[in-house]
């Protein structure tokens, strides 16, 4: 397609975890100084094919290029020799070195003169017209300026390519504008750039090519001029296997019940902004946004697992009364239960059994009033529940670690709902299940919804907030700023709303 | 002592009642369009109250009784010598006028001529919603013993709880106090059971009073300070709220020593308190920012007047509502009738008697 050599290629590139693939035949070019934005769902591959690219992983098959030559980098180091850096949304420096320190990280020699170090970092700085003194410190620096020294690394690093992921996610206007010249700058400079954002404003205005992933799969590449919002949601969006998975677009919501709980006007540090929301009993909220945008942080505090702003943090009322939860123990016993989104570190011990770790939320919502933990009832339990929810093991004994993902997931969910709760949050219930669990455990949260209880489903995937909402809220920058009807509600205007 | 710890704690940290926070409007209180795209049935001088007797729809508009029949046609019933505050049609064909909120006369019917204005000892005076009850009553909500119906904007400023749900019997020409004490009265129907709902406006909330659940909260946690409620066609009501409640009013209730500042120095026009409507001057406050998504501003965009009318079940669950929101004109909703399948509604803030089909109302919101 181009007379001119990739600097950088992906020739079918397919990366699997645990035979699951998150990226599959994905070929992507990189031209010479080039600025190339690549788009995507959460999911959709952005990360998993950045770090195939900078050596974090490896790929299960497929092959990587560089300026024609086919390379494997193993490590980030191996990648940064082949010309290729990565600038991370969380910087990567060091906070209590200066500036200069930070650029010479690693290529000190065993006599190191300061004042040589910093009239070197002075001189490189001035070169790329960074204006950012080499001696102060990085942890005074500002978002931008941070970000301008990481640059300045990778470029002092002779890198060819450099990919940014969320650059912009941090910085104010100004810094964005500061930022984007600094792209242009690299540029003119012939270094390349792969830009990965959700705002799609910033990749149509940086960028000269984007493109689209999807599902791992790679959807379209093409010039900037030929793409709008519209079509990039569209590509972003469209897809056809989630409809086989997850089946057909609602056509009846469940009526609305008694309100359960009145989120109103929470503060939670950066990430949950003045939020306010309702969960009405008897229905499935379903709560999309990107990363980022404050759903886990919202109802982690309504679950006391995380508090709100100390002061003037809003409030949050369970049935109309005002609630503040210190413990998540507390929320439990009002009938609050938070099905985690990281399982493995927080929703249960991986070296007990299926039986103990239910029985272990039975005790949690005892709180202490059970003085004797009873082998017969733990038994019993975890006997009841495996058959409840159909968690396939050879016996209530195995240990969690040794089930599948969706198995696992099943056990998380019993610890929950034996708590009783009136109040269920699921954070991403499929997230890592397998196909057949999936279905089994929307199921269940729909039995949940029908019994009358109110159910919360924070979800990444639309499709999954699809087929199972009754309605949508979506979040952006910390707060709710669309509530659908399932009944009205189309991928495209949830996506919209999403990155708007 | 422990009381007051709290309270200079919940102060200081912004917690509790010290909580500056507005109930949000989403599920059946997501906002539409639907007041303000409402048909303009006629243009009023200063309108105060809606009644229905199951043909006619009356309005009371200044010190006039206007009466529109099924097909429309205005005319003018009679002319009193004070405003009207309020109105109620009873069942014997006669009408229930409030007059300047300090008296309630019975125009026609049974008890024609006979009125009412000191209840338990004490003067009626801002008597501002009046309904029929089984048995020859009358209920009446007295929002405020200090200030005028007029004066309601002053009553919030000074957070007034001297409101009153009152009793007359009309066969026996008694009076009765129902309950007292309530943060502005403003709105009374009579509940199954002997019981009265009466909504408690600055506390956001709609009360029974009597009958086997008496001082349940039958509706809490408003965003919006209710006002009048009537019955619905297919059982349960209609409730409007007449202003809305906003993060910087929240704010300002709880700044005792800048309210007084303001009451003594600001014309109230310029307060910074809710209206019936805005956007008239450059001189009102700002309310603060708008949030606009997908092209359009939020319904939970800080409004300085707002049209909003809830549809409430039996038991005073939320079904759906409607709504004018902060870009529309039709502000200040006081008063929502419901005949032959229309809902008539009183738009004070923009002077306007408006009507939607129930129908169509529910047939878009289910679109």
């Amino acid at each position: 397609m181009n007379a001119v050599t990739p600097i950088l290629a992906l020739r079918k590139a397919t990366k699997k975890y645990a035979g699951v693939p998150a990226i599959e035949d994905v070929d992507f070019e990189l031209l010479p100084g080039e600025v190339h934005a690549i788009v995507g769902e959460n999911g959709a591959g952005k990360s998993t094919l950045t770090k195939v690219m900078v050596g974090v992983v490896g790929l299960s098959s497929g092959q990587m290029q560089i300026e024609g030559r086919d390379v494997n980098p193993r490590t980030p180091v191996e990648a940064r020799e082949l010309g290729v850096a990565m600038v991370f949304q969380e910087t990567s420096l060091v906070p209590t070195m200066t500036v200069a320190q930070n650029l010479f990280l690693g290529q000190e020699h065993f006599f190191n003169r300061l004042r040589g170090i910093y009239i070197a970092a002075q001189q490189f700085m001035q070169s790329l017209q960074f204006d950012v003194a080499p001696t102060a410190l990085v942890s005074r620096l500002g978002a931008a300026q941070k970000q301008m020294v990481e640059i300045a690394r990778a470029v002092l690093h002779n890198a060819k390519v450099i990919i940014f992921d969320e650059p912009t996610a941090s910085l104010t206007p100004e810094e964005k504008k500061y930022f984007f010249d600094l792209i242009a700058n690299l540029k003119r400079r012939g270094v390349s750039v792969i830009f990965i954002s959700h705002a799609l404003e910033e990749a149509l205005q940086v960028s000269d090519r984007i493109t689209v992933l999807r599902d791992g799969k790679h959807v379209v590449t093409d010039q900037t001029r030929n793409f709008d919002r519209a079509r990039i949601v569209q590509a972003m969006v469209g897809r056809d296997l989630s409809q086989t998975l997850y089946g057909q677009r609602k056509r009846n919501v469940r009526p609305q019940g008694a309100r359960v709980l009145s989120v109103q006007n929470l503060r939670m540090a950066a990430m949950v902004k003045n939020n306010s929301l309702s969960v009405f009993a008897g229905q499935i909220t379903g709560v999309f946004g990107l990363v980022g945008s404050g759903r886990t942080e919202t109802f982690k505090v309504v679950a006391g697992i995380i508090k709100r702003d100390f002061m003037h943090g809003g409030e949050v009322l369970l049935k109309g009364k005002p609630v503040r939860y210190f413990v998540p123990a507390s929320a439990v016993r009002d009938g609050i239960v938070y099905v985690t989104e990281d399982r493995k570190i927080e929703g249960f011990f991986e070296t007990k059994s299926i039986a103990d770790n239910i029985y272990l939320g039975l005790l949690a919502k005892l709180r202490g009033k059970r003085k004797l933990v009873s082998g017969v009832e733990s038994a019993s339990v975890g006997e009841t529940w495996i058959k409840k929810l159909n968690i396939r093991a050879i016996g209530k004994d195995v240990k969690a670690i040794e089930l599948s993902g969706g198995n696992q997931q099943k056990v998380v969910i019993a610890k929950s709902l034996i708590q009783e709760p009136e109040l269920i949050i699921f954070d991403e219930p499929t997230r890592g299940v397998d196909v057949g669990a999936i279905t089994e455990i929307h199921q269940l949260i729909n039995r949940l919804a029908d019994e009358g209880k109110a159910v919360v489903v924070i979800s990444s995937y639309l499709p999954e907030i699809m087929a199972l909402s009754d309605r949508i809220l979506v979040q952006r920058m910390g707060k709710v700023v669309e509530e659908f009807s399932a009944l009205d509600a189309t991928e495209e205007k949830i996506m919209y709303a999403a990155i708007h | 002592m422990i009381d007051a710890l709290r309270q200079w704690s919940d102060r200081l940290l912004g917690r509790g009642d010290a909580a500056i926070t507005v109930p949000v409007f989403d599920g059946a209180l997501k906002s539409n369009h639907l007041i303000e795209d409402a048909e303009v049935v006629a243009e009023l001088d200063a309108p105060e109250d809606l009644a229905s007797d199951g043909n006619s729809l009356w309005v009371a508009d200044s010190a006039r009784l206007l009466r529109f029949d099924a097909a429309g046609q205005r005319s003018e019933a009679q002319t009193f010598e004070r405003s009207v505050s309020a109105i109620a049609c009873l069942p014997d064909g006669g009408i229930a006028v409030a007059l300047g909120g300090n008296e309630v006369r019975i125009v026609g019917g049974a008890h024609d001529g006979r009125g009412f204005d000191t209840a338990n000892g004490r003067r009626l005076h801002a008597v501002n919603a009046l309904a029929c009850a089984p048995g020859d009553r009358l209920l009446a909500s007295d929002g405020s013993k200090h200030e005028p119906p007029e004066r309601w904007k002053h009553d919030l400023m000074q957070l007034g709880r001297s409101g009153r749900l009152l009793e007359f019997d009309l066969a026996g020409g008694t009076a009765r106090e129902r309950a007292s004490g309530l943060a502005y009265a403003f709105g009374v129907c009579a509940g199954g059971d002997d019981a009265a709902w009466v909504c408690e406006s600055w506390r956001h909330r709609v009360l029974q009073i009597g009958g086997t659940r008496d001082g349940h909260v039958v509706v809490d946690a408003l965003p919006g300070y209710p006002s009048r409620i009537s019955p619905a066609a297919g059982g349960g009501w209609w409730l409007t709220c007449f202003i809305l409640r906003t993060q910087l009013v929240e704010f300002v209730l709880r700044e005792p020593a800048f309210r007084k500042r303001m009451l003594e120095e600001v014309d109230p026009r310029y307060w910074v308190a809710p209206a019936l409507s805005s956007g008239n001057t450059y001189l009102e406050p700002m309310q603060g920012a708008h949030l606009k998504t997908m092209g359009v501003v939020k319904p939970w965009a800080p409004p300085r007047s707002y049209g909003l009318v809830i549809r409430l079940d039996e038991d005073g669950m939320i079904r759906y509502s409607l709504h004018s929101r902060f870009d529309g004109k039709h502000h200040g909703i006081v008063a929502a009738v419901e005949l032959g399948g229309w809902l008539y509604l009183l738009s004070k803030g923009r002077s306007r008697l408006l009507r939607l089909s129930v129908a169509g109302a529910q047939a878009s919101l289910a679109s």
